[in-house]
C-alpha cells in the first residue's frame, strides 16, 4: 500500500538487492530472517551428498546471513543459476524468486502461468507454497477468471494486489482469499465486480488484514463491511468509495472495532455524516489520511469534539471535496487542530472564500499540496497570502476559480518547489501573467505540469517562453485555447479520450511526455526560421539575458517584503503582441481581450497592485452589468473598504513573512446579481454564518 | 598512548591504538560501555578477547582498520548509494587472498561489525559468483551436483521466467 516519506519504513540494513524494487525495501529484512529460520531447521536432515558438499565447500558454510548479503549484490539471471547448483543454495533461493514472483513483462507472465498450470504435485516444488507477495496487476489484459484461479491454495499469501484487473468478477478473488490466514492487503483499485463474498471471505480467513482498498464497492452491502470492520480489528488503512450503503453505522464499527486506523478513505460516500466522524477525529490518534467527498451530511462541526489545547498530529492528509456545507469555519478549526497538514482538498466546496485561505496561511511550510478548484470565490488576495506563507507548496490547483487574474501568476512565480499548476479556466488570465510567471521563474525551472485548458485569452509567444524555461515539463494541457487549435500544433497533442463526443474532440488540446518535447522542437524551429524577424523585435535578448540573474529572487523572506519589478522593462506585452504578429497566426487578431489585457498587463502587475476598478468593471461585465451605467457611476461596483484595519494581525503565525499588501476583501459573490456585492466579515461572529445564500 | 589490546581464538595479542580498533563498531561500543575514559590519561591497557577470529585473520582485519582509520565513511542511511558503489582498488588488491581467507576476514567483519568491510567481502563474492553457469559455479566453489538430471532439468524449465529482466 502507499508508503509515505515521512512514515518511515523499515529499512533493511545494507542496502537493496537488485531482484526487488524500491517499493519492497522493507521486505528483505523479513525474508532475510524467514530463511535463516528455514536453513537452520534443513540442516538436520540433509542427505549425504549434502553433507558432503558442505564440509567441501567453504562457501556453503557460510551462514545465511552473510549469504543473502552475498545474493543481494547478484542480478535475478545469476540467482537462477544458482538454483541449480546444490540443494543447499536451491532451497534458499527458490524462496527469494517465488516470494514475489516477477509478472511484469508479458514473456515472464505466461511462463509463470504456465508453471502455475500444470499439477501442483507434478512440479519440483509447490511453488504456491512460497508466494507471499502477488501482484497481478502490470499484464491487467492477461487476467480472468481463470488464471486468477490458478493461485488458489497459497496459505503463505500476505499481499495481493488486483489493481485495475477490471475483467475479474468476484469468484476467485472470494476462493483465492480461502485460508489466506496471514493477509495484511488487499487492493482491488479497479475491479469492477466486487461482491458481499469477498468481504465475508476476508472476515473469515484474514483476521490479520490491515489494508483494503475496494474503491468499486457500490455492490457491498454494509451489513457484509460492519461484519469485516469486527472481523479485522487490525485494520489501518481502508478505501470504500462510491457506496449509498454506506452510513454512518459503518463510522461508528470502525470507530469501536479498528482503533489503529492510518488511513479513511470515503470518496463519494454521500450518506456519510459527521455524526461518528467526530469521534473518530477526536480518538484515532494515528489517523494520518482523511478523504471524503460528496456528503452533504460533513459539517463545519466535524473537529468540534476536539478540545483546544488537543493537536492531530499525525494527520496529513484531508479531502473533503465537494462536501458543500463546509465554510471558513470548517477550515479554520481544521488549521487549528490539524497544524502539520500537507495535503489539503477543499475543491467543489463552494462556500470556501479568502477567509479560508488565510486560516491556511498557519500551515506555514507543512503545506505541500492544495486543491481549490470550484472554489469560485476566492481572489488574488487570498492566493497571495497562502502562496506567501506557504512557500513550499509543490502542488496547487485553482481551476474554475473564475475570479482569478495575472496576479495570481506573479505571486505563484515565488513557490520555489512548485511542480504543478492547475488553472483551467482562469479565464481572467492573459500572455502577460504567463509572461511574468516565466520570467520571474527563470531558466531551468522545476514546474512539471502546467494545466492552462480553456484560459482563451492565451496566445502562442508566452507558452513557448514557457516551454522554453521548463525542461522538466511533461504536461500541458491547452484544450479550448484557439491559439493553439491548428493542426501544425495538434499533431503533436495526445489522443483524445475515446468517450469524448465530436465536439470535445475538435477542441481537445493536451500535450504530454514526448508530446511536451516535440511541441517544444516544433516552435524552435519555427523560431530559428525567423530568427531575424524576432531580433528586430529585440524579444529574444530580453528574454535570455534577464532570466538566470533573477531566478530564486522571490522566496518570501523576513520581513516579507519581496524585490519587486519595478526595473523590468514594461513592454513586454506589447513585444508578446509583436511576437505573435510574427508567428503571423491568424487567429491572433488583437480581441477585445487582448487590448484589455495589453492594458492592464505588466505595467500594473510589476508593482504588485491589480487595478481594482479595472477588476471590477471587468467583473460587473462579465456579470452582464450594463457597461454605459458602470461608466457613469463606478462607485456602485466596487467593494466596500474593511472595517478591520489589518485582519492579518489577528492571525498571523509567528514567522510568517508579513503581507505587505493590506488585506482588502472582494466582494464574494458570482451571482451576477450587483446588489449582492457586500463586504465579507474575515472572522464572522458564531450563528453569523456570511452573507451568501 | 593507551592501546587496545586485541586477542585472537589462538591468543595472539595484537596492540593497536583507539582510532584503528574503534573502526568495528564492536570493539567501539565496548570501550564506550567498559571503559569511556580509555586514552584521558589512564595509562592502562585494555584487552578484548575475540575468540572466533583466528590470528591471522584478525592481523588482516586489522591492516584494514589501521589503513581506514581516519577515512569517515558516508552515512549508514545512504545505503543504497553504498550499495551501487564499486569496489575501492586498494580494497580490491587487499582481498586478493584465497577463498578461505576471504570467506573468515568476511565473517570476522560481520563478528566484528565493520560494515565497510563486510560489504566490500559480500561484493567481492558476490563478482565470484556472476556471470556463471551451474557447472562452472560448481567447479568454483568445490560442489557437487546433488540434482538428477531430470530435476536439473523441471527446476530450469519452471523457474526459466526468472531470467527474464
Amino acid at each position: 500500500m502507499s508508503a509515505e516519506d515521512d512514515y518511515p519504513a523499515r529499512r533493511p540494513k545494507g542496502g537493496r538487492p537488485s531482484w526487488l524494487d524500491a517499493e519492497d525495501l522493507d521486505d528483505y529484512l523479513y525474508l532475510q530472517d524467514l530463511l535463516v529460520r528455514n536453513r537452520r531447521n534443513l540442516t538436520t536432515h540433509r542427505l549425504e551428498i549434502q553433507i558432503r558438499n558442505y564440509n567441501n565447500s567453504p562457501l556453503l558454510q557460510l551462514p545465511t546471513e552473510i549469504l543473502l548479503q552475498v545474493f543481494k549484490h547478484l542480478d535475478k539471471v545469476d540467482l537462477f543459476s544458482l538454483l541449480t547448483v546444490c540443494r543447499e543454495f536451491s532451497e534458499l533461493i527458490v524462496e527469494i524468486l517465488w516470494f514475489r514472483p516477477n509478472m511484469q513483462s508479458d514473456k515472464a507472465f505466461l511462463k509463470i502461468r504456465d508453471v502455475m498450470m500444470l499439477p501442483r504435485t507434478e512440479t519440483h516444488w509447490d511453488y504456491r507454497n512460497y508466494i507471499k507477495r502477488l501482484n497481478i496487476s502490470f499484464m491487467t489484459s492477461l487476467v480472468t477468471d481463470d488464471l486468477l484461479y490458478l493461485f488458489e491454495g497459497c496459505p503463505k499469501l500476505e499481499r495481493l494486489t488486483l489493481v485495475n484487473c477490471s475483467q475479474l468478477s468476484h469468484l476467485p478473488i472470494a476462493r483465492v482469499l480461502q485460508l489466506c490466514d496471514r493477509l495484511q492487503s488487499i487492493d482491488m483499485t479497479g475491479v469492477q465486480d466486487i461482491q458481499d463474498d469477498i468481504i465475508y471471505a476476508l472476515a473469515q480467513n484474514c483476521t490479520r488484514l490491515q489494508g483494503l482498498y475496494a474503491p468499486g464497492c457500490g455492490n457491498i452491502s454494509e451489513e457484509a463491511i460492519i461484519t469485516l470492520l469486527k472481523a479485522c480489528p487490525m485494520l489501518k488503512r481502508i478505501k470504500f468509495n462510491n457506496s449509498e450503503n454506506i452510513t454512518d453505522d459503518t463510522i461508528a464499527a470502525m470507530y469501536d472495532n479498528c482503533k489503529s486506523l492510518v488511513e479513511i478513505d470515503l470518496h463519494n460516500c454521500p450518506k456519510v455524516t459527521d455524526r461518528y466522524l467526530q469521534s473518530i477525529f477526536l480518538e484515532l490518534n494515528q489517523l494520518r489520511e482523511f478523504r471524503i467527498s460528496n456528503a452533504a451530511g460533513i459539517t463545519d462541526a466535524l473537529f468540534d469534539l476536539i478540545p483546544a489545547d488537543h493537536h492531530l498530529d499525525k494527520l496529513r492528509i484531508i479531502d473533503v471535496t465537494g462536501c458543500n456545507a463546509i465554510t471558513d469555519r470548517l477550515v479554520e478549526g481544521l488549521v487549528r487542530c490539524a497544524p502539520r497538514l500537507r495535503n489539503v482538498v477543499l475543491s467543489k466546496c463552494m462556500q470556501i472564500t479568502d477567509a479560508s485561505l488565510r486560516h491556511l496561511t498557519k500551515l506555514g511550510r507543512s503545506l505541500h499540496y492544495i486543491h481549490l478548484g470550484h472554489c469560485a470565490l476566492i481572489t488574488d488576495y487570498g492566493v497571495q497570502a497562502l502562496v506567501r506563507a506557504c512557500y513550499r507548496i509543490q502542488y496547487i490547483d485553482l481551476a474554475c476559480c473564475s475570479q482569478l487574474t495575472d496576479w495570481t501568476l506573479i505571486e505563484l512565480s515565488g513557490l520555489p518547489k512548485l511542480k504543478r499548476i492547475g488553472l483551467v479556466k482562469c479565464n481572467l488570465i492573459s500572455d502577460s501573467g504567463i509572461a511574468g510567471l516565466v520570467r520571474l521563474r527563470g531558466e531551468r525551472d522545476c514546474l512539471e505540469r502546467v494545466h492552462l485548458s480553456y484560459c482563451t485569452n492565451l496566445t502562442i509567444g508566452p507558452i513557448y517562453c514557457l516551454l522554453k524555461t521548463c525542461p522538466r515539463l511533461t504536461h500541458l494541457s491547452l484544450t479550448g485555447i484557439s491559439a493553439f487549435l491548428r493542426r501544425e500544433f495538434t499533431q503533436y497533442c495526445r489522443d483524445p479520450p475515446p468517450d469524448f463526443t465530436e465536439n470535445q474532440r475538435s477542441s481537445f488540446c493536451v500535450f504530454s511526455g514526448n508530446g511536451v518535447s516535440k511541441l517544444r522542437n516544433y516552435l524552435d524551429n519555427l523560431m530559428q526560421q525567423r530568427a531575424s524577424l524576432l531580433e528586430e523585435y529585440g524579444i529574444t535578448g530580453e528574454f535570455n539575458q534577464q532570466s538566470p540573474a533573477r531566478r530564486r529572487r522571490l522566496q518570501p523572506r523576513e520581513g516579507g517584503e519581496r524585490e519587486g519589478f519595478e526595473d523590468e522593462p514594461p513592454n513586454v506585452a506589447a513585444a508578446f503582441n509583436n511576437f505573435n504578429t510574427v508567428l503571423a497566426n491568424p487567429m491572433n487578431n488583437d480581441d477585445d481581450m487582448t487590448t484589455w489585457a495589453a492594458h492592464r498587463g505588466l505595467p500594473e502587475l510589476a508593482r504588485l497592485r491589480v487595478d481594482q476598478r479595472a477588476r471590477e468593471i471587468r467583473r460587473a461585465e462579465m456579470n452582464g452589468a450594463d457597461p454605459l451605467a458602470m461608466a457613469q457611476d463606478p462607485t456602485r461596483f466596487l467593494p466596500q473598504p474593511m472595517m478591520v484595519a489589518d485582519p492579518m494581525e489577528l492571525f498571523r503565525p509567528d514567522n510568517a513573512p508579513q503581507i505587505v499588501q493590506s488585506a482588502v476583501f472582494d466582494d464574494v459573490t458570482m451571482t451576477g446579481n450587483e446588489d449582492d456585492m457586500d463586504v465579507v466579515d474575515l472572522f464572522p461572529p458564531p450563528n453569523f454564518d456570511t452573507e451568501r445564500d | 598512548m593507551t592501546k587496545v589490546i586485541i586477542i585472537s581464538s589462538d591468543d595472539e595479542r595484537f596492540p593497536v591504538d583507539i582510532e584503528t580498533a574503534s573502526k568495528s563498531l564492536l570493539i567501539k561500543n565496548m570501550i564506550a560501555d567498559l571503559k569511556p575514559d580509555l586514552g584521558d590519561g589512564d595509562d592502562e591497557d585494555f584487552e578484548i578477547p575475540t575468540p572466533n577470529v583466528r590470528a591471522n585473520v584478525l592481523s588482516k582485519v586489522l591492516e584494514w582498520c589501521e589503513h581506514y582509520k581516519n577515512t569517515v565513511f558516508s552515512d549508514e542511511d545512504d545505503e543504497d548509494a553504498r550499495k551501487s558503489g564499486g569496489i575501492d582498488s586498494w580494497d580490491r588488491n587487499f582481498l586478493k587472498v584465497d577463498q578461505e581467507m576471504l570467506y573468515e576476514i568476511t565473517l570476522a567483519a560481520n563478528y566484528l561489525n565493520i560494515r565497510q568491510l563486510l560489504d566490500t567481502g559480500c561484493k567481492i563474492i558476490a563478482e565470484m559468483i556472476k556471470h556463471k553457469s551451474p557447472e562452472e559455479l560448481r567447479k568454483t566453489f568445490n560442489i557437487v551436483n546433488d540434482f538428477s538430471p531430470e530435476e536439473e532439468a523441471a527446476i530450469r524449465k519452471e523457474n526459466e521466467w526468472a531470467e527474464d529482466r
